[in-house]
C-alpha cells in the first residue's frame, strides 16, 4: 500500500516538473471566423452588425483590472475603440494584454442607455480605477455598441 | 474488511489527497469573494507626474520619446493610443502612462501580479481550462465522497443520533436559510 502511494505521489511530482508553464494566448473559444471586420466599418454602420458575429484585430488599450471581464480594442482610425465584454469568469483577460496586439471575436450588441445609466456605468468605472468622476459631465443618454466576446488571441 | 473500515479508509485517504486543493480553493475563495474591496490578482501603483502641456489633437509619434524624456524615461515604448484629442496613453513594459495633453498632467500605472494570490486564483477560477477542468471536477466529486463518507462515519458519541445530527442539520439549514432570505 505504501509503495503504491509513493508511486502516485512521485508520478504527480514528475507531472508537475514536466508541465511547462502555461501563458495562455488563446482565450475562450479562440477564433473561428476567416475574415476580420474593420472597426471603422463597424462603427460607421453599427446597426448592420447588431447580433452578428465579427472578428476584430487591433491594439488592446485597456483591460478590466479586477476581473479581466472586458477589454477595449482599437481600429485603424484615431480615437477609435470598442469594448469587448465577456461573461465574468468564463474568459479572463490578463492586465498584461494592455498595449498588445490582439484579435477578438464576438457578437455585436446595442444598448440604448438613459443618462442615469450612463452615469452609473461611468461612476462604477471611475471607482474601479480610483479616479474622480463628475456626473454633470453627462448631459444625455447614449447608444452604445459593444462586442459580447466569445474568444480572442492576444500576442502576450 | 467490512464497509465501515472501507468507508474510513476512503474518507481518510481522500482527505489527505484533497488537502492541497482545498487550501487552493479555500484561500482563493476568500480572496475573490472580496474583489470589490481589493484587487486579488494585481498590485497596481498609480503615480502622478507632470510634463509641459501640449495642444490637444493627434500627437506626432516622433515627439513621444521627447515627451517620455520629461518623465525620465529612456527606454522605448511599445505602443500608444489616443482615446480622444485631449488624452494620450503610452504603453511601456508593465506600465501604462496616461497623459492629459492640455494640462500636462500624467498618471503612471504600474501593475505587478500578486505572486502568491495570482496562481491560486488562476487555478480556482479555472483560467487554464483544458485538463485542469478534469482535475477540478474530480476534486468536486472527491468532496462529495468526503461528505457522504463523513456522514457514514457513525460513532457512539458523535453519531447521527447525537451531535452529528445537530451539526449536519445546521450545515444543511444554513444554505437553505440564505436561499430563503436572498433568492
Amino acid at each position: 500500500m505504501h509503495k503504491q502511494l509513493q508511486i502516485v505521489v512521485t508520478s504527480l511530482f514528475v507531472l508537475l516538473l514536466l508541465a511547462s508553464p502555461v501563458l495562455a494566448k488563446s482565450f475562450g473559444a479562440g477564433l473561428s471566423l476567416d475574415q476580420t471586420t474593420s472597426l471603422t466599418e463597424l462603427l460607421g454602420n453599427p446597426d448592420n452588425y447588431v447580433d452578428k458575429q465579427v472578428q476584430l484585430k487591433g491594439l488592446i488599450v485597456d483591460v478590466c483590472e479586477k476581473r479581466g471581464c472586458w477589454l477595449y480594442i482599437t481600429g485603424d482610425q484615431p480615437f477609435e475603440k470598442i469594448r469587448v465584454k465577456v461573461v465574468d469568469g468564463q474568459i479572463v483577460f490578463p492586465l498584461e494584454a494592455r498595449g498588445k496586439q490582439g484579435t477578438v471575436e464576438g457578437v455585436v450588441e446595442k444598448f440604448v442607455l438613459t443618462r442615469e445609466e450612463v452615469i452609473k456605468n461611468r461612476q462604477h468605472h471611475a471607482e474601479e480605477r480610483g479616479e474622480s468622476f463628475d456626473p454633470a459631465t453627462v448631459t444625455s443618454g447614449e447608444t452604445v455598441y459593444q462586442l459580447r466576446g466569445t474568444g480572442a488571441e492576444i500576442n502576450l | 474488511m467490512n464497509w465501515r473500515k472501507w468507508n474510513y479508509a476512503v474518507h481518510r485517504d481522500l482527505g489527505f489527497l484533497c488537502i492541497g486543493l482545498t487550501l487552493v480553493y479555500a484561500l482563493s475563495g476568500i480572496a475573490v469573494n472580496h474583489v470589490n474591496d481589493w484587487n486579488p490578482n494585481y498590485v497596481i501603483e498609480r503615480v502622478a507626474a507632470s510634463i509641459k502641456p501640449l495642444p490637444p489633437g493627434l500627437v506626432d509619434p516622433l515627439t513621444i520619446p521627447q515627451l517620455l524624456q520629461q518623465l525620465g524615461e529612456s527606454g522605448a515604448h511599445e505602443n500608444t493610443f489616443q482615446p480622444d484629442a485631449d488624452n494620450l496613453w503610452i504603453y511601456i513594459d508593465q506600465r501604462m502612462i496616461k497623459v492629459h495633453l492640455p494640462s500636462g498632467q500624467v498618471q503612471q500605472e504600474l501593475f505587478k501580479r500578486r505572486s502568491f494570490w495570482y496562481p491560486l486564483n488562476f487555478l480556482h477560477l479555472n483560467h487554464p481550462k483544458k485538463a485542469w477542468t478534469w482535475v477540478a471536477d474530480i476534486y468536486a466529486a472527491a468532496l462529495f465522497l468526503l461528505a457522504v463518507s463523513g456522514l457514514l462515519m457513525v460513532s457512539k458519541k458523535t453519531g447521527l443520533k447525537r451531535r452529528g445530527l445537530v451539526l449536519t442539520a445546521a450545515g444543511v439549514l444554513l444554505p437553505l436559510l440564505f436561499l430563503q432570505l436572498y433568492y
